[in-house]
C-alpha cells in the first residue's frame, strides 16, 4: 500500500499544476462575431458590411409584410380594418395607425452605418485596408453616399426637416439635436447624390450589378428636386404652423427649383444609359406582354436602381400577400376601385360609371396597362392549385357569384365565386373590391410556399421621364413635357396627347398614377401635389352578380356596380408624420409637427 | 370557478401502446443486466458485505491518553461510527485509560478498553451494548423475572406514556406518572422498543437483569439532519443561512416526469410557474424570491457539485435531496449565484445488503381547462356584426344561420368543435424506474435507471417525449485515508413533433372557424384555414415531423483525503465532464387535404371531394446538431478544529476552473424525389445548405468557507468567491463577492433551557452578502459585427452582409446583489412543531439595462448594456410543520408561504413621462395600460366623453386620465401586477394510518395578473365567454364590448385593462393515496415491500378564468392534470 500513500502527494501536485498554470484561461474570442478591428481592416468585410445597409433600404415586397405603399393611399385596399385609422387620418405621436414601412428610427439606424463609414474614411482609417484599390474605395464611398442620401430622402418626404447627423454617436455622447430646416436637409441630400455621382461608376456589372451608379445617384437627385419643387414644400400646406421653415422652402424662388428638377432630370436622360422597355410595341396585346413581362423580367434596360430576389430566401413576398384566395393567398391589398376606373379607355377617353357602355362591360377597350396590372373577375391568370383545380379548371378570376336555379328546391340558389368573401376556399382571405393585383407578381411562383425572383424597381427610366416632364408642365414646357409623356404611352399602346395648359397637367398627373401604378409613388403624389383630400374620401370597389335570368338560365354577362368597401377621410395634419412622443420626450429639442 | 375533476368523466385507455411497451421491456431487461454485472463485480471486489459491519471486522486507530472510561467511549463512538449503549453511572468510575495509536478492529479496541473493567459488550446492528458483567457465573434462571426500571429524559426527569413493547409482539405496557415500567420478558435474547412522541426509539437487550433504567434522547433528528450547503454539507443545527430543502422522498410519488413540475408548493421561497405542458416542453420556470433584475432571473443549478447542470431530465427518483440557498450562504457561487442557487444531490450506497426498487406509474392526462369557443350559429352571427359594424353586407342569411343552428345540413354548414375534433380525452405517461443501492465499508454503489413516456393530448398524435436514463454512484475507500467516488449519469431524451410548431398548432386551433368542417363523413380531413393548416392535420407525423434526440452524458471522479498530514484536513477534488449532443431532424413533407364545392354529389349522394396535396410540392429535410461540453475541475482543502469542545472551526478554500465550449452544425435539401427516404443524399442537389457556428466559455475562480461556532450556540460563517469570468474585459473579469452571517442558537443558552423548555430548538441568523450576476451575452466590451441576412445582387447570387452588432460598453460588468436575510426558526414539543420565518432585502445594483429609454433614435446606436439598473426586492418566507401521532395514526401538515414584491429603484427613464407611467419605483416588467371604464352604450355616451377617435357604441371606454379631453398615450396608466406572482404558497399534509397512507399538497400564487388576446373576428373564432352578453344594438347596456376583428378595433390591439385577468389560483397540485402491503403478504411472494397508490396532479383548481390555465400564457400547449397509478415493490 505504499504507494496509496504517497497518493495524497500525488493528487496535491496535480491538482495545482492542472488549476494555476493556466493565467489565458479567460482569454476566449467570440466565435460567431467579427471584431470593429477585424472588420475595417478587410476590404471583404467592409462590402459585406455595406451590403447590409443597402438590407436595410425599405423592402415593400418583404417577409409576411408585403404590404405597399398604395395600401395608405387611393391605390389599394387593405383587407384589415386596422388601417382605417391610417386612411382616416387618425394618427398621432403614439399611433402610426399600421404604417410599417420606412420611419424615424429605422432610418437614423441606417443613416448611423453609413456614417460609420464616412467617419473611418474621413480619419483615414480605412486606407490601410484598401492600399491597392483606390477604385474599390471610391465605389464603396459613392455607395454610401448614394444610400445615406436614400434614407434622409425617406426622412424629409414623411417629416419635413430632420436633424441631419453625421457624427457617429459614442455612449457618452450629448445626444440633443434640433431638426435643420427643410431646404437644408434638401441641400444636405443633393450633395451627398453629387459625391456619389463623382464617385460611382455609370453602370455596375456582373456581381455588382444592384449597386449603387452614377445613373441612380443622378435618378434620385432628380426624384428630390421634383420633390422639393413641389406645392408641398412651397405653399403652407398646414395653415399656421410655427416653423414654417421645417416644413418647406419660405423663399419665392420656385421657379429656380422647378429648373433645377428638369435639369437634374435631364442629366439622367442624358446619359444614354437608359432605355425604356419595348418602347414601340406592334399591338395592343403586345403592349400588354410587355408591360406585365417588365416587372416580372430579372433586368431591363429601364432599370436604374433595383433590389433581387432570390425565390428561396422568402424576402418578396408579394404572390402571397396579394395573390386571390382562391389560390390559397392571403389577398391582403388589392386595388381599389379608384385606381381601376382611372385607366382611361383604349382611345384616351374617360371611363365612367354614369356612361351605360362603359358601366355595361367596364372589363373592355381600358388601357393596355389595366390588363397588365389587375386581375378581375372574369381575367384568365394561371391554373388553381390542385385542390381547386377541379372546381374552377381554367384559371379565371371569379370575384362574381352567380345566381342559378335549384329545381329541386325551387328557389334561388346564390353560387360564390371562388376570389369571394363567401369561397369555400380561405374565404376570409378574399379582398373586398373586386380586383386582385397582377402587376408585379410572377404567375410561375405558387407563394403559399415560395417567394418571388422578380426584382423591386426602387427607380427605373420610366419615372425620370415622367419627373422630368412635370417640371417642364410646371415651367410652362408643354412640348416638351407631351414629348416625354407620349413616349411612355406610346410604350404603353396608348394614344399621343396633344392637350396643353391645365387639361395636359391634369392628364399628365393620370399618367403618372397609371404608369407608376403600386410602385410606391402615389403615396407621395397625392402628397406633394397637395390633393390628399380628394383622394382620402373611400375605397371603392366592385358588386358583381350573374344574375338569374326570366328563364331561369344563368346571365353569362355580370351585373357590375360600384359600391364602397371602406370610409376614408384627410386632415390636414397627414401630409406630415407625427415624431413619436417618446422621442420628443428623450430630445427636448425637436419640435413636433403641425396637428400633433 | 371552481373546476372538479370528474373521474367518470375520464376515459381509461387500457391498451398500452405495443411498440413503446416493448421498448421499455427491452430497455428495462438491458438495464437489468448491467445492474447485475455491477452487482456481481461489487461483491466480488468487497467479500462478504453483511460480515463487513461486524465489530470484528471494522477497524479504527484510537489513541487514548489517560482519559476516562467515558470519554474513551464517546471517543470510539466518534471514531468507529457505531452507537455504544451504557449507562453513564455505571462507566463513570473508572479511569486512566490509555492506548497506544495503531489499527485494531473496533472489538480489539473495546476489548483493550474495557480490560479493567466489569463489562462485556455485544453488538446489535449499529449499536454496541455495554453491559456488566455478572459477577456471580451461576445465572440460569428456569423462568425470567419480571423487569423493572425507570424511563426518563437526559435531564433526568421522568417520562410518563412511553410505550414498552417486546419487539416482534404486540406485548408491551407503558411507564407510569413516575416513569416506572414493569414487563415480562420469555428470554434472554428478547428485545424491548421504547418509544414516546419527540423521542428516539430506543431498542435494548436487557438479557438477564431484572432492572434497566432507560434514558431516552429527545429527538432532535431534524437538528441532526444535515443540509446541503455551497461545496459541502451543514448540520442544521448551525446552520446560519436562509436555506430551504426538501428531500427527494416527497417528490417521488408526484407523477411528474420533469422534475421542475414537482417543485411548486414545497419550498418557501421558490417561485414556480410552469408555462406549457407540451410533452418534452414542460419545464417550469423557477425563480428563488421572484425577480431581482431585469435581465437573466434563472438560479444557479449544481448538481452532485457541478454547477449549471440541466435539472429538467434528471430522474427524480435518483434525488436525495434538494436544497434552494435564498440570501448571501449563496456568495459562495460568486457572480452566478445572485439570484440563488439550487442545490441537488443523488442518492449514494448505503451499507447492507442490495437493496432493489423497481417502481412503475401509469398516468392519464388531460389539459387542466380549455376554451369554450363559440358555437357555428353565434359566429356567423358575429361576422353579420362585423360586416355591420363596416358598413358592408352580412356573410351569412338568417336562412344559413339557421342551419348552422340546427345541423340540418352538417355537410354545408358545420358546428365544429375545434377543441374536441383535435384533442383525445385523455393522453398516456408512464414511468417506470429501477434501482439497487447497497454497499460495504470499502465500497457502496447506487445504480438505478428509468423510462418515461409521455403522449400528447392531440388525436393521432406525433408529438410525444420518451426519456431513458441511468445513474451509477459508487464511493470506494482506497485506503483509511483515501476514497474515491466515480458518478457516471447519462440519458437520452427523446422528443417527437409534428413538422408544425406547437404555436402554429395552437395559433391555428384558436383561429379555426366553427362553420369549418374538420372531417367529412369518410373520414377525410376538410379543408385548411390557411397554407394547409387544419389542426386535426397538423397535430399528426402526415405533414413530416421534427424530432430530437439528445444524448447527455455526466460524469465526475472524487477523490477524497482525509487526514493527510495534520488530523482534522481534508482534501477532494473533482474532475468533472459533461457531454451534452442533441441530433434534430426537420422532415417536412406535403400532406392533403379534401375540399367540397358544396354541390357536387356522387353516385352515392356523398359530397364529391376534391384531394389537394397542401405544404411544400416536395419533402425537405433539415438535419442539425448541437455538442456541448463542460468540465470542472476543482480542488477543496477543509479543515476542522474543535478546541475542548467550546471553539469549533471549519475551514473550506478552494480553487475552481470551468471550460465549455459549445458546436453546431446544419445541413438542409430539398427537391427529394420521394417521402419514402427520410435521410440527407436521398434529397436533390439543388439549393442544398448547410451552416455551423460555435462558442467557448471559461471560468476560474477561488472561494472559501469559514465557520466558526462557540459551544454551538454562537455561530458564525463567512463565505466568499474570487471569481473570474470570460464574459468580461481582461481589466474587470475577477470580482470579490463576500457573504456573511451570524447565528445564535438561543435555546442552548442555560436560560432558556430552565425557562422555555418547550421551545427545545430556537435560532436566530442574519446574514448579508455581495452576490454578481454575470449572466448576458458574452463579448459586450467588444464593438462587434456579424452575418446578417444575404442580400442578392447580380440577379441572384447571395452576398453576405455585415450590420453592426452592438457598440462595445468597455466598462461592462457583473450585476451586484447585495442580500439581507434576517430568520428565525425552532422546534417545539420535542420537534413535534417545527417553524421558520425569514425577512430579506435584496439591492440590485448594477443591473445592465440598455439605456433606450433616454438616448433618441436619432443617434442610430445600437445600445449595450450598461451597468445601470438598480432593483430593490423584499418579501418574507415562512414555514410551519407539525408532526403528531394519535394511536396508529400518524400525520403531519406543514404550511408555507412566500412574499416578494420588487420595484425598480433606478433605471434609464424617458424624461417627461408623467409620474403615474413612470416605471421607477414600481415593478419591473410592469406595462402601461389605458384604463377601461366601460363599454359606451351608445352614439351620446360616445359624444359624451373624450374617446378613441373612431370609437363608437360598443366600444370599450378608456379613461380620460390626465383629464385633457382626449384620449392619447398620456391616458395609459403603470399596471404595477405582472405575470410573476408576489405571493405563493403550499399546504402539505401527509397522513398515515395503518397501512394506508395521504400526501396532499395545496398550492397557490396571488399577485400576478396578465391579458389574454385571442385572434378573434374575421380571422377567428370567439372565446364563449367573449360572445355571451356581447354589446349589440339590441343589448347596449352590455358590460361587454362589442362583436370586434384581432387587431382591427383600437381596444382589441392595444393593451388595456379590460384584457387583463386576474391570476391568482388555489391547486390541489399533488395527491397521492397510497396502500402498504403488509410484510406477512410481500414475504410470501419474496419482496421486503410493496406499495400501491393512486395520485394526481392539478386535479383541482380555483380561479377566475374560464377558458384559460392561471399558469399558462393563451396559446400554448395547456398545463396538465395528471392521474396516475403506481406500483412501488422492494426486494
Amino acid at each position: 500500500m505504499k504507494s496509496i500513500r504517497s497518493f495524497p502527494k500525488l493528487v496535491l501536485l496535480l491538482v495545482f499544476l492542472t488549476l494555476s498554470c493556466q493565467d489565458d484561461l479567460l482569454e476566449t474570442k467570440p466565435l460567431s462575431e467579427f471584431t470593429e478591428i477585424d472588420t475595417w481592416k478587410d476590404p471583404a468585410l467592409i462590402e459585406a458590411f455595406i451590403n447590409s445597409i443597402y438590407l436595410s433600404v425599405d423592402n415593400s415586397f418583404n417577409g409576411g409584410d408585403g404590404i405597399l405603399k398604395g395600401q395608405f393611399v387611393d391605390e389599394m385596399h387593405d383587407q384589415w380594418y386596422s388601417f382605417f385609422e391610417f386612411n382616416n387620418s387618425l394618427l398621432t405621436s403614439d399611433n402610426l395607425g399600421g404604417w410599417n414601412h420606412e420611419e424615424w428610427t429605422k432610418l437614423y439606424k441606417s443613416v448611423r452605418y453609413c456614417n460609420l463609414f464616412i467617419e473611418k474614411d474621413a480619419h483615414n482609417q480605412l486606407d490601410a485596408a484598401f492600399v491597392t484599390d483606390k477604385v474599390l474605395k471610391d465605389r464603396m464611398s459613392g455607395e454610401v453616399y448614394f444610400l445615406r442620401a436614400y434614407f434622409y430622402q425617406q426622412l424629409v418626404s414623411l417629416y419635413g426637416g430632420v436633424p441631419i447627423v453625421t457624427k457617429v454617436y459614442g455612449l457618452s455622447d450629448d445626444f440633443e439635436l434640433k431638426r435643420d430646416s427643410y431646404a437644408a436637409c434638401i441641400k444636405f441630400i443633393v450633395d451627398d447624390l453629387d459625391k456619389a455621382a463623382a464617385l460611382l461608376p455609370l453602370v455596375q456589372t456582373g456581381d455588382n450589378l444592384g449597386r449603387a451608379t452614377k445613373g441612380a445617384a443622378l435618378a434620385l437627385k432628380a426624384r428630390v428636386l421634383l420633390y422639393a419643387a413641389s406645392d408641398l414644400h412651397n405653399r403652407a400646406a398646414v395653415a399656421g404652423y410655427v416653423d414654417p421653415e421645417l416644413l418647406g422652402y419660405t423663399d419665392g424662388n420656385r421657379a429656380a427649383r422647378w429648373q433645377a428638377a428638369k435639369d437634374a432630370a435631364k442629366a439622367v436622360i442624358d446619359l444614354g444609359a437608359y432605355n425604356l422597355y419595348k418602347p414601340a410595341p406592334a399591338s395592343k396585346d403586345e403592349a400588354i406582354q410587355n408591360l406585365t413581362d417588365m416587372f416580372i423580367l430579372k433586368q431591363t434596360e429601364e432599370d436604374i436602381f433595383v433590389r433581387f430576389f432570390r425565390p428561396e430566401t422568402r424576402q418578396n413576398n408579394l404572390s402571397q400577400v396579394a395573390g386571390p384566395n382562391g389560390y390559397h393567398l392571403y389577398g391582403e391589398n388589392t386595388p381599389s376601385g379608384q385606381l381601376v376606373d382611372d385607366f382611361e379607355m383604349t382611345d384616351g377617353s374617360k371611363f365612367s360609371w354614369t356612361n351605360p357602355a362603359h358601366a355595361a362591360q367596364p372589363y373592355v377597350n381600358r388601357d393596355p396597362r389595366f390588363y397588365a396590372d389587375i386581375l378581375y373577375n372574369g381575367a384568365k391568370w394561371k391554373p388553381r392549385p390542385p385542390d381547386v383545380l377541379p372546381l374552377e379548371p381554367e384559371g379565371v378570376i371569379q370575384t362574381g357569384s352567380w345566381e342559378k336555379w335549384d329545381a329541386a328546391k325551387n328557389e334561388i340558389v346564390v353560387v360564390p365565386g371562388l376570389d369571394t368573401r363567401n369561397s369555400p376556399i380561405e374565404n376570409f382571405n378574399a379582398g373586398y373590391t373586386g380586383y386582385y393585383l397582377r402587376k408585379l407578381i410572377d404567375p410561375t411562383i405558387d407563394g403559399q410556399y415560395s417567394g418571388q425572383g422578380n426584382p423591386l424597381r426602387y427607380i427605373r427610366f420610366g419615372e425620370v421621364f415622367l419627373n422630368y416632364a412635370e417640371a417642364c408642365i410646371e415651367l410652362n414646357q408643354d412640348e416638351e413635357a407631351r414629348k416625354y409623356i407620349n413616349m411612355i404611352r406610346k410604350r404603353a399602346a396608348m394614344p399621343v396627347t396633344m392637350e396643353s395648359g391645365a387639361a395636359l397637367k391634369a392628364r399628365y398627373r393620370n399618367e403618372r398614377r397609371i404608369e407608376l401604378a403600386i410602385e410606391d409613388h402615389r403615396f407621395y403624389d397625392v402628397r406633394r401635389w397637395l390633393i390628399a383630400p380628394a383622394s382620402y374620401v373611400a375605397f371603392t370597389g366592385v358588386s358583381i352578380v350573374y344574375k338569374l335570368n326570366p328563364d331561369r338560365t344563368t346571365a353569362t354577362v355580370p351585373t357590375i356596380k360600384p359600391i364602397v368597401v371602406q370610409k376614408s377621410a384627410w386632415n390636414d395634419k397627414a401630409y406630415f408624420f407625427p415624431i413619436m412622443r417618446d422621442e420628443i420626450n428623450k430630445n427636448k429639442l425637436l419640435v413636433q409637427n403641425p396637428g400633433y | 370557478m371552481q373546476k372538479i375533476l370528474a373521474l367518470t368523466s375520464w376515459v381509461f385507455p387500457i391498451s398500452w401502446q405495443v411498440r413503446v411497451w416493448a421498448n421499455f421491456l427491452y430497455f428495462m431487461k438491458i438495464s437489468f443486466y448491467c445492474c447485475t454485472v455491477i452487482m456481481i463485480t461489487a461483491h466480488m471486489i468487497l467479500a462478504n458485505v453483511s460480515e463487513a459491519q461486524d465489530i470484528r471486522r471494522s477497524r479504527v486507530a484510537l489513541e487514548l491518553n489517560n482519559v476516562s472510561l467515558k470519554s474513551a467511549l464517546e471517543k470510539l463512538q466518534a471514531e468507529s461510527g457505531y452507537n455504544i449503549f451504557y449507562i453513564s453511572t455505571k462507566v463513570a468510575p473508572y479511569n486512566g485509560i490509555s492506548l497506544k495509536k495503531e489499527m485494531r478492529t473496533v472489538h480489539q479496541t473495546l476489548e483493550l478498553i474495557l480490560s479493567n473493567a466489569l463489562f462485556s459488550f455485544s453488538q446489535e446492528g449499529k449499536t454496541i451494548i455495554l453491559k456488566e458483567r455478572p459477577v456471580s457465573t451461576l445465572t440460569v434462571p428456569v423462568t425470567m423475572p419480571p423487569l423493572t426500571g425507570k424511563v426518563s429524559d437526559e435531564n433526568g426527569e421522568p417520562l410518563p406514556g412511553v410505550s414498552v413493547v417486546l419487539k416482534g409482539s404486540t406485548q408491551g405496557t407503558t411507564t407510569n406518572t413516575e416513569g416506572n415500567y414493569q414487563i415480562t420478558t420469555p428470554d434472554e435474547s428478547s428485545v424491548l422498543i421504547f418509544s414516546f412522541v419527540g423521542y428516539q426509539s430506543q431498542e435494548l437487550l436487557p438479557g438477564t437483569r431484572g432492572v434497566m433504567d432507560v434514558i431516552l434522547k429527545a429527538d432532535t433528528k431534524a437538528l441532526e439532519e444535515v443540509v446541503v450547503v455551497g461545496y459541502g454539507t451543514q448540520k442544521k443545527a448551525t446552520v446560519t443561512g436562509s436555506i430551504s430543502s426538501v428531500d427527494g422522498k416527497s417528490l417521488q410519488q408526484v407523477p411528474a416526469l420533469n422534475i421542475t413540475n414537482s417543485l411548486a408548493g414545497r419550498l418557501p421561497g421558490l417561485v414556480a410557474v410552469t408555462r406549457s405542458g407540451e410533452p418534452g416542453n414542460d419545464g417550469t420556470t423557477l425563480r428563488i424570491r421572484g425577480s431581482n433584475t431585469l435581465g437573466n432571473n434563472s438560479p444557479l443549478i449544481v448538481i452532485d457539485g457541478i454547477a449549471n447542470r440541466t435539472m429538467e431530465g434528471l430522474n427524480p427518483t435518483d434525488i436525495e435531496s434538494l436544497t434552494i440557498l435564498k440570501d448571501a450562504s449563496a456568495a459562495i457561487y460568486g457572480a452566478q449565484a445572485a439570484n440563488g442557487v439550487i442545490l441537488i444531490t443523488t442518492k449514494r450506497g448505503q451499507d447492507g445488503k442490495p437493496k432493489v426498487n423497481v417502481t412503475f406509474n401509469q398516468a392519464w392526462s388531460k389539459p387542466t381547462v380549455l376554451p369554450k369557443n363559440a358555437d357555428a350559429a353565434t359566429y356567423g352571427q358575429m361576422l353579420n356584426e362585423i360586416s355591420l359594424y363596416r358598413d358592408r353586407q352580412p356573410i351569412y342569411t338568417a336562412d344559413e344561420l339557421q342551419k348552422f343552428r340546427d345541423g340540418s345540413d352538417p355537410l354545408r354548414y358545420p358546428n365544429t368543435d375545434w377543441f374536441e375534433s383535435v384533442f383525445k380525452p385523455s393522453s398516456q405517461q408512464r414511468i417506470a424506474n429501477v434501482s439497487v443501492r447497497g454497499g460495504s465499508e470499502s465500497i457502496r454503489y447506487f445504480v438505478s435507471a428509468g423510462y418515461k413516456y409521455q403522449d400528447a393530448i392531440y388525436k393521432h398524435s406525433a408529438t410525444n417525449y420518451s426519456q431513458a436514463d441511468f445513474r451509477i454512484n459508487l464511493d470506494g475507500k482506497l485506503s483509511n485515508y483515501v476514497n474515491l467516488g466515480v458518478d457516471l449519469a447519462g440519458r437520452q431524451e427523446d422528443r417527437n413533433y409534428p413538422s408544425a410548431s406547437v404555436g402554429t398548432i395552437f395559433n391555428t386551433l384558436f383561429k379555426s372557424k366553427p362553420t369549418m368542417i374538420a372531417y367529412w363523413p369518410n373520414g377525410m380531413p376538410g379543408p385548411d384555414i390557411e397554407r394547409g393548416e387544419n389542426p386535426v392535420v397538423l397535430v399528426t407525423d402526415d405533414t413530416g415531423y421534427n424530432k430530437s434526440k439528445s444524448y447527455i452524458m455526466q460524469s465526475n471522479v472524487r477523490l477524497n483525503i482525509t487526514n493527510p498530514w495534520v488530523k482534522g484536513l481534508s482534501l477532494t477534488t473533482n474532475a468533472s465532464f459533461d457531454k451534452t449532443f442533441i441530433n434534430g431532424k426537420i422532415w417536412q413533407t406535403p400532406w392533403f387535404l379534401y375540399t367540397w364545392d358544396g354541390q357536387t354529389v356522387d353516385a352515392a349522394n356523398q359530397p364529391s371531394l376534391v384531394r389537394g396535396q397542401r405544404g411544400y410540392s416536395e419533402p425537405r429535410l433539415t438535419q442539425n446538431s448541437m455538442n456541448t461540453n463542460r468540465s470542472t475541475l476543482n480542488a477543496l482543502l477543509n479543515y476542522e478544529k474543535h478546541i475542548a469542545n467550546t471553539h469549533n472551526i471549519n475551514l473550506l478554500v478552494g480553487v475552481e476552473r470551468m471550460v465549455g465550449d459549445t458546436a453546431t452544425f446544419a445541413a438542409f435539401r430539398r427537391y427529394f424525389i420521394t417521402a419514402s427516404v427520410d435521410q440527407l443524399y436521398a434529397g436533390g442537389d439543388l439549393e442544398k445548405n448547410n451552416s455551423g457556428s460555435a462558442s467557448l466559455s471559461a471560468r476560474k475562480n477561488y472561494f472559501g468557507r469559514l465557520n466558526y461556532n462557540y459551544r454551538g450556540k454562537y455561530l458564525a460563517e463567512f463565505v466568499f468567491r474570487y471569481d473570474g469570468s470570460y464574459i468580461f474585459p481582461e481589466s474587470k473579469r475577477y470580482g470579490f463577492f463576500p457573504g456573511v452571517s451570524l447565528g445564535w442558537q438561543v435555546s442552548e443558552e442555560k436560560f432558556w433551557k430552565d425557562k422555555i423548555k418547550f421551545v427545545n430548538y430556537f435560532k436566530l441568523r442574519g446574514s448579508w452578502g455581495k452576490l454578481g450576476n454575470d449572466r448576458i451575452t458574452p463579448y459586450q466590451y467588444l464593438s462587434s459585427y456579424g452575418f446578417g441576412t444575404n442580400y442578392v445582387f447580380n440577379e441572384s447570387v447571395e452576398k453576405k452582409t455585415l450590420p453592426e452588432l452592438r457598440i462595445a460598453n468597455p466598462s461592462v460588468t457583473w450585476e451586484v446583489a447585495n442580500q439581507s436575510n434576517i430568520g428565525v426558526e425552532g422546534e417545539m414539543l420535542g420537534g413535534a412543531l417545527r417553524f421558520s420565518a425569514d425577512y430579506f432585502y435584496n439591492f440590485r445594483n448594477n443591473i445592465l439595462w440598455y439605456r433606450n429609454a433616454s438616448v433618441p433614435t436619432t443617434s442610430g446606436l445600437t445600445l449595450p448594456r450598461e451597468n445601470i439598473g438598480e432593483v430593490i426586492n423584499q418579501g418574507f418566507e415562512f414555514e410551519l410543520g407539525y408532526n403528531q401521532k394519535v394511536g396508529d395514526f400518524e400525520y403531519g401538515i406543514s404550511i408555507n408561504g412566500s412574499h416578494q414584491k420588487n420595484r425598480i429603484h433606478f433605471w434609464d427613464e424617458t424624461p417627461g413621462v408623467p409620474d403615474y407611467q413612470q416605471s421607477t419605483g414600481h415593478p419591473m416588467n410592469s406595462a402601461l395600460y389605458y384604463q377601461a371604464i366601460g363599454i359606451f352604450k351608445d352614439k351620446a355616451a360616445v359624444d359624451n366623453y373624450p374617446h378613441w377617435a373612431n370609437a363608437r357604441a360598443g366600444d370599450i371606454i378608456f379613461k380620460d386620465v390626465n383629464g385633457d379631453g382626449q384620449i392619447d398615450g398620456q391616458d395609459m396608466v403603470r399596471s404595477d401586477k405582472t405575470d410573476l406572482p408576489t405571493f405563493t404558497g403550499g399546504i402539505n399534509m401527509n397522513l398515515r394510518y395503518k397501512a394506508f397512507y395521504a400526501d396532499i399538497l395545496f398550492q397557490g400564487a396571488a399577485g400576478a395578473a396578465r391579458p389574454y388576446f385571442t385572434n378573434s373576428g374575421n380571422f377567428g373564432n370567439f372565446l364563449a365567454e367573449d360572445a355571451d352578453g356581447r354589446w349589440t344594438p339590441e343589448n347596449p347596456s352590455a358590460t361587454k364590448p362589442r362583436t370586434w376583428s384581432t387587431t382591427e378595433e383600437y381596444w382589441a390591439k392595444i393593451n388595456n385593462t379590460y384584457w387583463v385577468r386576474n391570476n391568482d389560483y388555489i391547486r390541489l397540485k399533488n395527491v397521492v393515496i397510497g396502500y402498504q402491503v403488509p410484510s406477512e403478504i410481500t414475504k410470501k411472494i419474496g419482496l421486503s415491500g410493496m406499495r400501491i397508490y393512486a395520485s394526481g396532479s392539478n386535479l383541482i383548481t380555483i380561479d377566475k378564468l374560464d377558458s384559460f390555465d392561471p399558469e399558462t400564457t393563451g396559446f400554448s400547449y395547456p398545463s396538465n392534470k395528471l392521474f396516475n397509478l403506481g406500483l412501488d415493490i422492494n426486494f
